[in-house]
C-alpha cells in the first residue's frame, strides 16, 4: 500500500504522540481480533486456520512421518511457508521460512521434541506446512499463532510395539484407531512497530508505513527466547532506534504474552 | 475476555458463520441421480420475474420482448436471461438485475475519493476501486495561479509537484468513457488533495448517493464519504465550516449554489470575490503539509469515528451522516476507543443505531 | 486392490455409495470478503477447495491488457499437504497443473461475458487444501460459485462431475481410489442444458459406453448445479432480508 505524504505524516504524528494514538484506537499492547478454526483437514494430523479482522488469513497443516533417527539426523520439525502470489524463492518467503525454522528449532527449554521419539530407533518427523492466503502486513505473528493452534490439536497414532527396538529388530506398530495428543507447545512470535519512542504490538498495514523500525520477539513457556530481530517495515521512515526500546519491547511482550496464550488456549 | 486479544475459536470445521444457519440441513449424502432426471424439461417456470425477486445466472427473466434489457441481463432467441445473481429491478421499461456484490461502477456526478497510481502524459491515473482506474486530465484541475489561467507546457513538466503517486484526492466524476471508466475533475475548491486526516475503506454498496457527501460532525471532525467506498476523516477546516454557515453579506442559501467554486473561502467573514478565489487556488492546495494545530483529542475523535464507521460497515448498515453521528453517540458508552474493534461491540453499536431509528420512526430505509 | 471390492455384486462402492450417488456436496460463497471480490469454499467429498476471484481490475502487466475484453487468469495451487501422503515437491509447475489451468481458462472464457470488462484483468486463485479424486470437476464448480459471488456477468452456471467406468457400469462422482483404478471422464455442463463446455477423457474408454457415461454425468452435473443454486439463493435471500431490514 502506498500512502500519501500527508497521510503518513498524520499517522506518524499520531503514533509518536504520548500516549500513542493508533488509527483504530487500540492500546499499544492490543491485538486485532482473530478467529481460529482447528481440525478441519482429516488427511493431516493437525490443522488450523486463522483469520485476522483485516482479512489476513493463513492455514497450517501438520503431517507426520515415521523416520529412523539414527540415519536421518535432521530436525524433527520441518516448516515450509507458501505465500499466495509470491514465488517460493522470493525474499519475503525465504526470510519468513528461515525465521520460522529458527523459531521451531527443537530445544530442550522451549520446544521439547523428545515427545516425538517413538523408540530407540524411530521418531515421528513433523511437517508443518503454512499457506498464507492473504496478508496485508508481515504475517509472522499470525503464522506463529496458527502453528501453535495446529500443534496443540495435533494427534498422532498410538504406539503399541515396544520402546527398545535396538536389540530386537522390529518396525514400530500402531494402534488401529487410538490417537494420542501431541501437546507440543510451540513458541509465539510477536511483531512490534517502533514509532518515535512508542512500541506498538500487531501493527496494522498503515502503521507499518510510518514505523521507524520493527522488532520481532519470540516467546515460549513464560519467557522471551530467541530469535529476537529487528525488521525494517518500510523504506521511508526506517532508522535506528534507542537501545532502551529493545528492553521496553521485551518487557511489553513479557507482560502480555500470557494473555495471548490463554486466549489461544481457551 | 482478555484486553490484549480476542479469539473466536471453532473446532472440527471449516465453517463460515453467515452460512451456518437453521436451513443448512439438506442431507446431501444420499444424492440419488436417476436417469429419468435427464428427460425433465428445463425452464418450466413462469415467464415474468417480479420486482425484487432473486434470480441467478442463466435464469429466464422474461420472454416478453417489450422490455429494454439493462445491466445484468442478456438476450437470446427473444428471451431475456439473468447474467448475475441478484434482484430484479424494473424502472419504466428498463429491466435489469442488480448483483448482490460487485465493484463500484462510476456514474457522472459521483463524488469519489481516489488515490493517484500513475502520472502520465497530461493526465493522472487514479485508483477509485472500480474495475478500471479513473483518469484525471491536467485540464480538469485547478492550478496555482488561479482557475482562469491557461495551462502551459511548464505545468505538464511539473505535474508531479501537484499530485504524485500515493496522493489522495476527492473529485467529481465528470464523464464516462465508452468502456465505462471515469474521467474526473477537481475544478472546485471543495475537491482536491486531501490532508489533515485518516483514510478508510468500506464496501461501496454501503454509501448511498446523495446531494452532499461532505459532512461536519460533532467534535470538530469532517467526513468525506466517497461514493466509491473510500472515506476521508479530517479535522474540520475553516473552509468546511464556511460550507455549513452561509457567510455574512452573501445572499444566503447553500454556498455551492452560488458558483462553480463550491466552497467559498477560508475565512467565512470575508467577502467572496474572484481574486480571493485565485489566491486560494495557490500552491497551498497542493501542499503535503498538515495543519500543525491538530490536537491529540481531535486525533482520538478521528480514530473513534473511523471505528464507528467500520462498525456500521461490519453490520452492513448503509452509511449516512445521521448514522455516523448516532453510532458515535452510542460509542460513547465505551470510553476505550480500542474496544470498538471487537465484534460484539460493533454489533451492539449497529443495533443501537437501527433501534434508535426505529424509535424515532424513520427506520426502514 | 482387487476389482471385486471397487463395486460389489450388491451394487455398493468402496465408500458405500451406489453407482449413481454423489458424494457429500457442501458449498458457501462470500467466504473471503476482505481478500477478494468473490470467493467460495467447496467440499465435494473430501475435496476441500478455497477460491478467490480478484477483479475485474486494472491489469498488473501491460501484456494482460486487451482493449476488447477482460483477460482471464487462473492459478491452481495444489498444496503439498492436500493428499494423504505429503508430497515432497511443489505442484506449482507440474505439467498436470498447467494443463488443468489451461482447460479451466478455456472453459470459463466462453462462459464469462469478458467483453463487458475491456482493459481489465480477472484473476482467479484456487487453493486445494485437500483432494480425493475428481479434482478438475470440483475446481470448475468452485470457480462458478466464486465468479457468481463476484457479480461478474456470465451466461450460465458451469457444473462439472467425474464419472468412472467400471467394466460396463458408470460410477458417478469418483474418489481417488476409483479414479486410480479405472478410466474416468470429466465433463462440464452449461446450466440446465445438455451442452458440454468441457469433456476430458484421459484414458481409454470404449466408445459404445460413452453415451451412458455422458447421460449419467449430465444428470449428475445438473444435480450439482441445483445444489449450488440452492446455496446461492439462500445466501441471496439472507442478504436481501438483511439489507431490507435496515
Amino acid at each position: 500500500m502506498s500512502l500519501s505524504v500527508a497521510e503518513k505524516s498524520y499517522l506518524y504524528d499520531s503514533l509518536s504522540a504520548f500516549p500513542a494514538i493508533r488509527p483504530d484506537g487500540r492500546k499499544p499492547y492490543q491485538f486485532r481480533p482473530i478467529e481460529i478454526s482447528t481440525d478441519f483437514l482429516p488427511n493431516s494430523n493437525g490443522s488450523s486456520r486463522i483469520i485476522a479482522s483485516d482479512g489476513s488469513e493463513c492455514i497450517v497443516s501438520v503431517k507426520s512421518k515415521v523416520i529412523d533417527h539414527t540415519i536421518d539426523n535432521d530436525d524433527l520439525i520441518k516448516v515450509e511457508v507458501d505465500i499466495a502470489g509470491q514465488r517460493d524463492d522470493s525474499a519475503v518467503v525465504e526470510s519468513i521460512n528461515s525465521l520460522l525454522s529458527k523459531v521451531l528449532k527443537p530445544n530442550a527449554d522451549t520446544l521439547d521434541t523428545s515427545k516425538l521419539q517413538l523408540t530407540k530407533k524411530y521418531s515421528f518427523k513433523l511437517y508443518v506446512d503454512v499457506l498464507v492466503l492473504s496478508s496485508y502486513s508481515n504475517p509472522i505473528s499470525l503464522i506463529s499463532f496458527a502453528i501453535y493452534s495446529a500443534l496443540s490439536t495435533t494427534t498422532l497414532p498410538k504406539l503399541v510395539s515396544g520402546f527398545d527396538d535396538l536389540e530386537v529388530e522390529e518396525l514400530p506398530t500402531f494402534h488401529d484407531y487410538d490417537l494420542v495428543n501431541l501437546e507440543l507447545k510451540s513458541p509465539l512470535v510477536f511483531l512490534l512497530a517502533l514509532v518515535g519512542d512508542n512500541l506498538l504490538i500487531d501493527p496494522a498495514s498503515n502503521e507499518y508505513e510510518v514505523a521507524n523500525n520493527g522488532l520481532i520477539v519470540t516467546w515460549c513457556n513464560g519467557k522471551v527466547t530467541g530469535p529476537i530481530r529487528t525488521i525494517s517495515l518500510n523504506n521511508f521512515y526506517s532508522k535506528g532506534f534507542d537501545a532502551s526500546l529493545l528492553g521496553k519491547g521485551i518487557k511489553l511482550v513479557e507482560e502480555h504474552a500470557n494473555d495471548v496464550l490463554q486466549a489461544l488456549e481457551s | 475476555m482478555s484486553e490484549v486479544i480476542s479469539v473466536v475459536k471453532r473446532r472440527g470445521g471449516f465453517q463460515y458463520p453467515s452460512i451456518v444457519d437453521e436451513t443448512n440441513d439438506i442431507d446431501t449424502s444420499d444424492e440419488d441421480i436417476e436417469m429419468e432426471d435427464v428427460e425433465k424439461p428445463a425452464g418450466d417456470k413462469k415467464t415474468d420475474a417480479a420486482e425484487g425477486e432473486i434470480v441467478t445466472p442463466g435464469e429466464l427473466v422474461t420472454d416478453d420482448p417489450i422490455w429494454m434489457r439493462g445491466h445484468g441481463t442478456y438476450f437470446l432467441d427473444n428471451m431475456t436471461y439473468s447474467s448475475v445473481a441478484g434482484t430484479i429491478s424494473r424502472v419504466n421499461r428498463l429491466l435489469s438485475v442488480i448483483p448482490l456484490r460487485g465493484r463500484y461502477s462510476p456514474e457522472t456526478g459521483d463524488h469519489v475519493i481516489g488515490r493517484i497510481t500513475e502520472v502520465g502524459n497530461k493526465r493522472w491515473k487514479v485508483d477509485i476501486d472500480g474495475k478500471q482506474n479513473a483518469v484525471l486530465m491536467l485540464g480538469s484541475v485547478n492550478l496555482p495561479g488561479g482557475i482562469l489561467r491557461r495551462k502551459s507546457e511548464s505545468d505538464e513538466l511539473q505535474m508531479r509537484s501537484f499530485l504524485k503517486e500515493g496522493d489522495l484526492l476527492n473529485a467529481e466524476v465528470q464523464s464516462l468513457f465508452q468502456d465505462g471508466s471515469a474521467s474526473l475533475h477537481t475544478r472546485s475548491l471543495k475537491y482536491g488533495k486531501l490532508r489533515n486526516g485518516l483514510f478508510l475503506q468500506v464496501p461501496s454498496s454501503l454509501i448511498i448517493r446523495s446531494k452532499n457527501h461532505t459532512h461536519n460532525l460533532p467534535g470538530n471532525v469532517t467526513v468525506l464519504l466517497g461514493v466509491n467506498g473510500y472515506i476521508w476523516l479530517r479535522k474540520t477546516s475553516q473552509m468546511d465550516q464556511a460550507r455549513d454557515l452561509p457567510p455574512g453579506g452573501s445572499t444566503g442559501g447553500y454556498p455551492s449554489n452560488s458558483g462553480p467554486t463550491g466552497a467559498k473561502s477560508l475565512n467565512p467573514s470575508s467577502n467572496m470575490s474572484i481574486t480571493r478565489l485565485e489566491e486560494e487556488s495557490s500552491w497551498q492546495i497542493y501542499s503535503d503539509e498538515n495543519d500543525p494545530t491538530i490536537t491529540n483529542s481531535i486525533r482520538q475523535t478521528i480514530s473513534r469515528y473511523a471505528n464507528v464507521i467500520r462498525a456500521l460497515a461490519y453490520c452492513e448498515i448503509g452509511i449516512t451522516q445521521e448514522r455516523i453521528v448516532s453510532a458515535y453517540e452510542a460509542s460513547m458508552a465505551y470510553p476505550n476507543i480500542g474496544s470498538l474493534i471487537e465484534r460484539d461491540v460493533m454489533e451492539s453499536i449497529g443495533n443501537d443505531v437501527i433501534n434508535g431509528e426505529k424509535m424515532r420512526g424513520n427506520g426502514g430505509n | 486392490m482387487s476389482r471385486f471390492e471397487l463395486y460389489s455384486p450388491e451394487g455398493l462402492r468402496l465408500d458405500g455409495r451406489r453407482w449413481n450417488e454423489l458424494r457429500r456436496f457442501e458449498c458457501s460463497i462470500n467466504t473471503h470478503a476482505h481478500a477478494s471480490d468473490g470467493s467460495s469454499y467447496l467440499e465435494q467429498g473430501n475435496n476441500k477447495i478455497v477460491t478467490l476471484v480478484k477483479g475485474p481490475q486494472e491489469p498488473i502487466l501491460r501484456s494482460q491488457l486487451d482493449a476488447t475484453k477482460a483477460s482471464l487468469n487462473i492459478t491452481v495451487n495444489i498444496t503439498k499437504f492436500s493428499k494423504m501422503e505429503r508430497s515432497k515437491s511443489s505442484h506449482k509447475n507440474e505439467r498436470r497443473v498447467l494443463e488443468m489451468q489451461t482447460a479451466l481458462v478455456r472453459t470459463f472464457e466462453k462462459n464469462v461475458m469478458l467483453h463487458l470488462y475491456p482493459r481489465t484483468l480477472i484473476d482467479i486463485e484456487i487453493h486445494v487444501l485437500q483432494q480425493d479424486g475428481g479434482i478438475l470437476g470440483s475446481l470448475i464448480n468452485s470457480i462458478t460459485l466464486a465468479l457468481i459471488d463476484s457479480g461478474i456477468a456470465m451466461y450460465d452456471y458451469v457444473s462439472a462431475i467425474s464419472i468412472g467406468l467400471y467394466d460396463t457400469t458408470p460410477l458417478l462422482d469418483v474418489n481417488t481410489l476409483e479414479e486410480n483404478a479405472m478410466s474416468t471422464v470429466t465433463l462440464g455442463v452449461i446450466g440446465k442444458s445438455e451442452k458440454l463446455s468441457l469433456l476430458s477423457v484421459e484414458d481409454k474408454i470404449p466408445l459404445d459406453r460413452l453415451e451412458s457415461v455422458l447421460a449419467i454425468g449430465i444428470a449428475g452435473a445438473h444435480r450439482v448445479r441445483e445444489l449450488m443454486d440452492n446455496e446461492l439463493r439462500k445466501h441471496a435471500a439472507h442478504r436481501v432480508a438483511k439489507s431490507s431490514a435496515k
